[in-house]
């Protein structure tokens, strides 16, 4: 065993320095590097995300409750090193000197918020910046309408239920206000010291009992493994930002399986290059394995001996990945720098446990069968230099690799459902090659006759290698292929993120303007160069019975997105409008929309799909309002799905005018200001100082934001993963150049022109670019189709640009790798060649 | 040493089974040196890779140090060859990622033998390259490396060397050192030496000429002249 150490380390340290290793030690570096820098920088980055979106619910967890917390949970949390926080929110009256107002009362102690901050304002709609701490004993803080609604200015006393407050500064925002932009009563943020004194928290008044709680992860799980069992479901109800089902929510649960998929494929890239790497490894040592055997190694003597080199190599391989790895992920991460704070504080074994994983595992089930070959290789090699293994099934390698692709998706990303795409992908792509080699075969018994020029010795190169040919274009269409993946999932993703928000998306909404204002204010907008949305007129009405059967619950509040606004919500008013129009991001689900009433028809209403799921309403119900003294009654003609991530006016219930004709209605609108004539606004509603102005510029801002993050993480994964992809492109055409060296060699000595081979293997290199570029596009598209639609929820779309972009650059990229690596063989003089072989 | 009792070689080809050795019989005695000569596929190297235990042969039975080679399978062949067979090849066979000397301590390390790195040292500095130890073979001369791989086949004290064409990639001062230097080894070790050429000089060195011819083993002293024509004939056809 010593003698075959120290042999085995003999010849290992030996090829190292010869740069014989330099290819597969490449190969599992490349995949170490990959796979460790993706996954840690996507745990990192969703760690950062995660983060950023704690703040949309001001903590790492919360529980909401209709009733007051027991104190002993929150003592509790604190000895499980949680941090805590507390809101109590209602709605009340307050009172100015002369008017009042429906407002959102918000009572927080000084903990609050947990994540995130609190911002204010100079002057109301003024520009808004974090504020440390919260209102303090005898102080509120106010949304900008209240000033215009009360009519009070900085330093006035509002009245709040049964005590007075001053007013201190004019609150911008708070990190869960709710992401709802109407029928949002302004908040006023104040001491949770003050709240008694108030009186609005009495019994029989709604009121919700929030309590923040910020710490370690696995803390936090245990905390909540014993809170639970107290917990009821009627009153409680624990949020974590995984339920945060808002668009932010959406878009990291959506960038964080794209990270998975990136990293998925990185894998599969990695196992690309050990195979390609691996078998052009065992190549070169059939003969040293021949003169071995020949002069008196026993096959389990080659056998330990090969098996210690490919340890030597992996151990090697995965320790430069390693630190490669660190570095990529080091500079990424300050690359990114301040656009996106990723925390290098917190270390994370996991992905390097995986990057260990993938290179182990991937170098030697990679190197199962060529090593096979390898211990196979007969002695009499050393006489009849032809003599190859004479291993042929290829079965146990396809299974071997198959298997340990399947198995390191399945272990890394725990969801067998990609993983099996992925795979599913692969194995159609890798039947499709195979026929479509065979094909190439025919083709080229075809093409390949005539004259010997250098588009027929391709062909018949192409030909005649057939199965070397196959192995190789299955590795550059799968490259490629997995390129594309994660090229047009980036494109796909941050398109439609970018198309919820296009730049002039209206950041100002306003409402309660009247009929008579209406045309007033078209022309004043316009006179201003203000860009606006259409009016949609809305009546007040309450939801009183489906079918002549009172209702006991009450509708949620229009826009609300947040669950746990909307579990105790309703007993509000529902906002009624009506137009023949559909409006903008509506589908109807079923039934048909209202323009085909004809008079003397019942009246028609088409109700949003969630809201009526909800309340038990199908079509053809009827449903009842109560509009001020008078009753409607509608008869639901269509559920509709609405897309509540436009920032426009949305509506649960959309009317045929025909049933509203009675009724005076208020509009409501939007409109877009540039950042840069922010302080206009005061002055550009001053004539319609009735009408009510929401701002949601901050809203729109911190989902942008959140966005441009995502979005720039993606694209520096698609970078990493491109540069992967790359290099093992390279990898593959230098493995397969020297299985050319002895035919160029042969040609060379023949007298052949340089230009003749040159343009041969350039061409050869061409067609299977232009190929493997097709065939990708053509698996590209299958595997996207199951991905977007299974995976990713979005609408699978057709990229017909890749069909011919993939093959043109296949060919291009290929080519040119072929042409480069050829020069460098060709450089070299025809005895250098010669002698190259032996 | 070498006794073969009506070996034949068969094969099979796409157009059935084609048998390259007739029924062979003959003895090769301890320290005798023959030479197998014959034209480019007459089956010198079939005989050679039968005798040496790289092959086996489809009838008869074969001895080599009166250990009977036919019955052996492949991991038993392997541990004779390491314990009593030494090889040199036209196109030397050294391990390309191994220095001069690693490459004669190969077959000393795989067998077992005590101290490989002293031995191979000594036999370098009998080849004349002590000074090229660390060079690797790309790095040396054909006539060197033809040297090397003489040390190295020395290196176990075999008792018997098959050469195949050992002369046959050098020029001919080369050639001349490298013969040199074999049969000085030979007569020193006490080596049962068995190559195989197209060179009718080097097959004269030898005590015995075997002549192959279509797969048939005549024994005879050939002349010279005959050889050279078989010789040229066999360039003339490889070139073709």
């Amino acid at each position: 065993m010593n003698t075959t150490f120290s042999l085995a380390w003999r010849l290992f340290r030996h090829e190292a320095r010869r740069g014989e290793l330099t290819i597969i030690l490449l190969a599992i570096v490349l995949s170490v590097a990959a796979v460790l820098s993706l996954s840690l920088f996507s745990e990192r980055l969703q760690q950062a995300l995660t983060d950023r979106s704690a703040e949309f619910i001001a903590a790492d967890r919360r529980l909401n409750s209709r009733n007051a917390v027991e104190q002993n949970w929150v003592d509790e949390a604190q000895k499980y090193g949680l941090q805590t926080a507390k809101q109590i929110s209602t709605r009340s009256m307050v009172f100015g000197e002369n008017e009042m107002a429906l407002a959102d009362l918000r009572a927080v102690n000084q903990n609050y918020p947990l994540k995130g901050s609190i911002t204010v304002a100079e002057q109301p709609f003024g520009i808004a910046s974090d504020v440390p701490g919260a209102p303090s004993s005898g102080e509120v803080w106010i949304d900008s309408r209240l000033f215009q609604l009360l009519e009070v200015n900085l330093g006035d006393i509002i009245g709040v239920g049964d005590t007075e407050l001053k007013v201190t500064r004019v609150l911008g925002e708070i990190p869960d206000a709710g992401f709802s932009v109407f029928n949002t009563d302004p908040i006023v943020l104040m001491s949770m010291d003050d709240i008694i004194a108030t009186n609005v928290t009495g019994p029989g008044s709604r009121v919700n009992y929030k309590t923040y709680f910020n710490g370690d992860a696995s803390a936090l799980d245990d905390y909540y493994d014993w809170l639970r069992p107290q917990l009821d479901d009627e009153i409680h109800y624990w949020m974590s930002v995984e339920d945060d089902g808002s668009q932010i929510g959406r878009a990291i649960a959506r960038a964080e399986r794209y990270f998975l998929l990136a990293s998925l494929l990185a894998i599969v890239l990695a196992a690309v290059s050990i195979a390609v790497a691996a078998q052009r490894y065992s190549q070169r040592h059939f003969d040293p394995v021949a003169i071995m055997k020949t002069i008196g190694a026993s096959k389990s003597q080659i056998q330990r001996m090969y098996m210690l080199q490919i340890s030597f190599i992996t151990i090697l391989g995965i320790f430069i990945g390693t630190v490669l790895g660190l570095i990529i992920q080091q500079g990424v991460v300050t690359a990114l720098g301040d656009s996106v704070e990723v925390s290098m504080d917190v270390w994370h074994w996991r992905p390097l446990l995986i990057a260990l994983f993938t290179g182990s595992i991937c170098a030697l089930m990679f190197s199962l069968y060529p090593l096979m070959q390898l211990f196979n290789v007969p002695p009499l090699r050393v006489l009849r230099r032809d003599m190859d293994s004479n291993l042929s099934s290829r079965t146990i390698q396809f299974a071997a690799a198959g298997g340990a692709i399947f198995l390191l998706m399945w272990a890394y990303s725990g969801d067998l459902m990609i993983s099996a795409i992925l795979f599913l992908s692969g194995i159609v792509l890798v039947l499709g090659l195979l026929a479509v080699t065979y094909g190439l075969i025919a083709l080229g018994r075809k093409l390949g006759g005539g004259a010997m020029g250098p588009w027929q010795l391709a062909w018949a190169r192409i030909r005649r290698r057939a199965m070397d040919n196959s192995v190789q274009l299955i590795s550059f269409s799968i490259t490629i292929m997995l390129l594309l993946v994660v090229l047009v999932m980036r494109n796909d993703m941050i398109a439609q993120w970018r198309a919820q928000l296009p730049e002039g998306t209206p950041n100002y909404f306003l409402s309660n303007v009247t009929e008579a204002q209406r045309p007033a204010l078209e022309k004043h907008f316009d006179d201003n160069a203000v860009r606006h949305d259409d009016f949609f007129p809305v009546v007040r009405g309450r939801f009183v019975a489906i079918n002549e059967e009172r209702i006991r619950t009450e509708v949620t509040k229009e826009g609300d997105e947040q669950p746990s606004e909307g579990r105790d919500g309703l007993g509000r008013e529902a906002n009624l409008t009506w137009d023949l129009e559909m409006q903008m991001g509506n589908k109807i689900l079923e039934g048909r929309w209202l323009d085909q009433w004809q008079p003397g028809m019942p009246h028609e209403v088409s109700i949003e799909s969630e809201v009526a799921g909800r309340l038990g309403i199908n079509l053809g119900d009827i449903l009842t309002f109560n509009i001020g003294s008078e009753i409607v009654n509608v008869t639901v003609t269509s559920l509709r799905e609405v897309d509540w991530q436009t920032m426009q006016p949305n509506f649960f219930f959309v009317l045929h005018p025909s049933a509203m004709e009675n009724y005076a209605a208020t509009y409501i609108t939007s409109f877009y200001l540039d950042e840069s004539r922010k302080a206009e606004i005061t002055a550009l509603m001053l004539p319609f100082a009735s009408a009510t102005l929401f701002d949601v510029d901050a809203r729109i801002n911190q989902l942008r934001d959140v966005v441009e993050q995502v979005s720039l993480a993606v694209e520096f994964i698609l970078i990493l993963v491109l540069a992967a992809g790359s290099l093992v492109l390279i990898a593959q055409v230098q493995a397969s150049m020297d299985e050319r060296q002895q035919e160029l060699a042969i040609l060379r000595t023949l007298g052949a022109k340089g230009s003749l081979i040159r343009l041969s293997v350039v061409y050869e290199f061409i067609i299977i670019g232009v190929v493997a570029g097709f065939m990708a596009a053509v698996s590209n598209e299958f595997s996207l189709w199951l991905l977007q639609s299974q995976v990713f929820q979005m609408e699978a779309s057709i990229h017909l640009e890749y069909w011919v972009i993939a093959p043109l650059v296949g060919a291009l990229v290929v080519g040119i790798l072929g042409a480069l690596g050829c020069w460098r063989l060709l450089a070299l003089n025809t005895s250098a060649l010669l002698r190259k072989m032996v | 040493m070498i006794e073969t009792k009506s070996i034949t070689k068969t094969v099979n080809t796409s157009e059935g089974a084609l048998q390259i050795l007739q029924p062979i019989s003959f003895q090769v005695k301890a320290g005798e040196s023959i030479a197998i000569v014959g034209a480019s596929g007459s089956g010198k190297s079939t005989l050679l890779s039968l005798l040496a235990g790289l092959d086996e042969v489809s009838t008869g039975e074969i001895f080599l140090d009166q250990q009977p080679l036919h019955t052996m399978d492949e991991e038993k062949r392997a541990r004779l060859r390491g314990d009593k067979v030494g090889f040199i090849f036209q196109s030397f066979m050294l391990v390309q990622s191994l220095t001069a000397l690693e490459n004669i301590m190969l077959p000393a390390e795989i067998n077992g033998l005590d101290n490989p790195k002293q031995r191979a040292q000594e036999i370098l500095e009998q080849v004349g390259l002590g000074h090229r130890s660390h060079h690797y073979p790309n790095q040396l001369s054909g006539g060197e490396q033809q040297r090397v791989a003489i040390a190295r086949a020395f290196i176990t004290q075999p008792k018997i060397l098959f050469a195949d064409e050992p002369t046959g990639n050098l020029d001919a001062a080369n050639s001349d050192k490298v013969e040199a230097l074999l049969f000085q080894l030979n007569q020193e070790k006490q080596t049962t030496l068995v190559l195989v050429t197209h060179d009718p000089q080097l097959a004269a060195k030898c005590q015995r000429q075997l002549h192959m011819q279509a797969g048939e083993l005549t024994e005879k002293t050939v002349t010279i002249e005959a050889l050279d024509t078989n010789s040229e004939n066999a360039t003339q056809r490889e070139a073709g």
